[in-house]
């Protein structure tokens, strides 16, 4: 992509994040929360695997094929590579030459990336271009103090796992954190608390999946995540305003979480990511 | 002390290269990470000069290079290119103020940095917090063990922190109060802290990971009996037949178990990555052993696992992990640094857990012992015990016949 076209979307951001905090006075919304916001926005725009640079995902079986129009994925100007599964170790093979491929870890290719995404059976391939050419930043509901809330995580009865879609769409074993009950517009709720470990290594977030009555109309529609941030010993602050979109609100290509029982508030709650589209 | 408009001006004059006033970063900085349970020390030592600088990130006594340091508008860009990450930081009234910063799949990993001018003042624990600890973490009700060996060093206190999969590196920092404990692991990826204090007999706190992830931990003082599987248990080998192996040496030709640097001999295969700081850790002690065995027949082989599995990248982080020691036996570049798939390279192995993981062979070639993980220096006794053990093992398979 050329410097031309990447200018305009550059400026958009600079202009979404100027004007995007119009609505209500700028001291309000803590400046650590408009920092992530913009950080995400350029992370976005700019990552080789923003999900609004993502082409394609296929399941990834015992192999597959990219490239030329007759592969299992095709790609402009691409040879033809061919993605193996041997022994448990995937490998990219093209032309005699052979390179193992991690799990989540971007393998450029040509002008694209491809990211292993998953593990096991459910393994599947995404295919990202370089420089998504239809990426809109993310929007905002004014912030709202009242719904920044400290809460106790109760912790589950029992240990147990679940495997579950992340907000990337992926699969992975969560453990059950426990339940944090809340009173949003004088409703009572007891939200389900998962951990969604990361790929590899010693962090992990407390996410919350949840919908609300503005589901479809303002925001989207299969619902959002929310993470829970420490305060001390069992305390968490949960902040609807962080409400966040699956990355299936980006692209088709990634698959949404199902709803988690229970975490369904019966308000809108006029929080956070807003989304525009008009599909699922 | 410069404010803000100062840097403006060093950064215009250095772009036009007109003569530039003194250097403003030069020197030690006190720095930190402010990750959501409280702020993780480390130190920066900067060098050189504006347009030019350079400078180390400092864990405790262990420091690395940045990769660049760049001025980026108003800000300057430490550079850490081994794990894709940056610190940006903006400097101010004789402060730095920024963000550190590597790319994920799921969004930017950013953690808030600052840092004043300085070095973090040495903090000896208290003796009621120093020896070897048996920690249980618990995370969402499910227990792990780890071990916990604090000990005073000459920049505070010194701590390592190992588990079954061997040990985290060293941590270091320091202690406000007699009976509380804050030592903090920061090499340029791992973003760890330990937070505790003395309850009684009981050791409670923290384990702080990246900005948010915090996990509890108790731990009591260790009587000596096991508390971690000890490192010759974890991974389990098949012992019936010779090891075989078949990976290119970085000059692409392909070294098996039949090389005459191997076949007869006893040999040390080190399971390792350039990446894993545990194994920089690990790689004076293997050349020491080699110093002492070589000459009495142990031969070394390295079988590196790196990041991303491109041939030229990978070769290029071996070599450089080559030239830091000065190592002379053979690296072999064997595959990526994921445990499945580093297992499934080493079919004879089962349970491979942990970088490094040492195999041992006779001189049938048949593998004697794997040993997973390496304590570092900074366990201080427990590293001794194993390095005698390690000396043991080579002794007893060097009077094999």
């Amino acid at each position: 992509m050329s410097s031309g076209s990447r200018l305009p979307r550059l400026a958009g951001l600079v202009a979404w994040a100027c004007l995007g905090t119009t609505a209500v006075p700028a001291q309000q919304i803590p400046a650590e929360l408009a920092r992530q916001r913009h950080e995400y926005a350029e992370w976005l725009a700019t990552a080789a695997v923003s999900p609004f640079a993502a082409l394609v995902q296929r399941p990834l079986g015992g192999g597959l094929t990219i490239g030329p129009p007759d592969t299992d994925i095709p790609l402009d100007s691409l040879v033809q590579h061919r993605l193996a599964l041997r022994n448990g170790v995937v490998s990219l093979e093209q032309a005699g030459s052979t390179r193992p491929v991690a799990r989540g870890r971007p393998v450029p290719l040509g002008r694209y990336h491809l990211v292993l995404a998953g593990g096991g059976p459910g393994a599947a391939v995404i295919v990202y271009e370089a420089h998504p050419n239809h990426f809109t930043p993310p929007t905002y509901y004014p912030y709202d103090p009242r719904l920044v809330l400290a809460v106790t995580l109760r912790p589950a009865e029992r240990p147990a796992t679940r495997r579950v879609l992340g907000p990337d769409g992926q699969d992975v074993e969560a453990s059950e954190a426990g339940t944090v009950a809340v009173t949003v517009g004088g409703a009572a709720i007891t939200l389900t608390v998962r951990r969604i470990p990361d790929p590899d290594g010693e962090e992990s977030e407390l996410e919350i999946f949840f919908r609300d009555a503005s589901n479809g109309s303002g925001t989207y529609p299969a619902g959002r995540f929310v993470r829970l941030e420490p305060l001390g010993v069992d305390r968490f602050r949960l902040d609807l305003n962080r409400a966040r979109n699956p990355f299936c609100a980006y692209n088709t290509i990634f698959a949404c979480p199902a709803p988690w029982r229970g975490n369904a508030f019966a308000a809108a709650i006029p929080a956070g990511e807003q989304y525009h589209g008009t599909t699922p | 002390m410069i404010p803000g408009s100062g840097s403006w001006l060093i950064l215009l004059l250095a772009a036009v290269g007109m003569p530039t006033p003194k250097p403003t970063i030069a020197g030690p900085w006190r720095a930190v990470l402010d990750q959501a349970g409280g702020p993780l020390r480390f130190v920066m030592r900067i060098g050189g000069q504006p347009g030019a600088w350079t400078g180390v990130l400092c864990n405790g006594p262990n420091c690395q290079p940045f990769s660049a340091i760049q001025p980026r508008g108003d800000s300057l860009v430490f550079e850490i290119a081994d794990f894709d990450a940056t610190i940006t930081a903006v400097e101010r009234n004789d402060s730095l103020f920024g963000f550190y910063r590597n790319v994920g799949n799921r969004g930017p990993r950013v953690i808030p940095f600052r840092a004043g001018r300085g070095t973090w003042a040495a903090e000896p624990a208290s003796p009621a917090l120093l020896g070897r600890w048996d920690a249980t973490f618990v995370s969402d009700g499910r227990t792990s063990p780890r071990v916990v060996v604090i000990r005073n060093g000459a920049t505070g206190i010194e701590a390592a922190f190992i588990a079954n999969s061997g040990d985290y590196g060293i941590f270091w920092g320091g202690a406000s109060t007699t009976d509380s404990l804050d030592i903090g692991h920061f090499d340029g990826t791992f973003v760890f802290r330990l937070t505790a204090r003395l309850d009684g007999d009981t050791l409670r706190g923290v384990f702080h990971a990246g900005l948010r992830t915090q996990t509890r931990f108790t731990a009591v003082r260790s009587s000596g009996a096991r508390h971690l599987t000890p490192p010759t248990e974890i991974t389990r080998a098949d012992t019936a037949t010779p090891f075989r192996f078949a990976f290119p040496d970085l000059e692409g030709r392909m070294v098996t178990a039949d090389d005459p640097r191997v076949r007869g001999h006893v040999v040390l295969v080190d399971i390792f990555g350039s990446w894993c700081s545990t194994c920089h850790d690990a790689a004076p002690t293997l050349l020491d052993l080699y110093r002492e065995y070589h000459d009495r027949g142990l031969e070394i082989v390295g079988l590196a696992y790196e990041v991303s599995g491109d041939s030229t990248l990978d070769n290029r982080l071996i070599r450089r992990f080559r030239d830091k020691f000065g190592i002379t036996w053979p690296l072999l570049r064997a595959g990526i640094n994921v445990v499945e798939a580093t297992a499934a390279t080493l079919p004879q192995l089962q349970g491979f857990t942990a970088y490094p993981t040492t195999v041992f062979l006779g001189r049938d070639g048949r593998i004697r012992e794997v040993r997973a993980g390496f304590v570092g220096p900074a366990a201080g006794a427990q590293h001794v015990r194993q390095v005698e053990e390690l000396r043991g093992t080579i002794e007893r398979l060097l009077k094999e016949p």
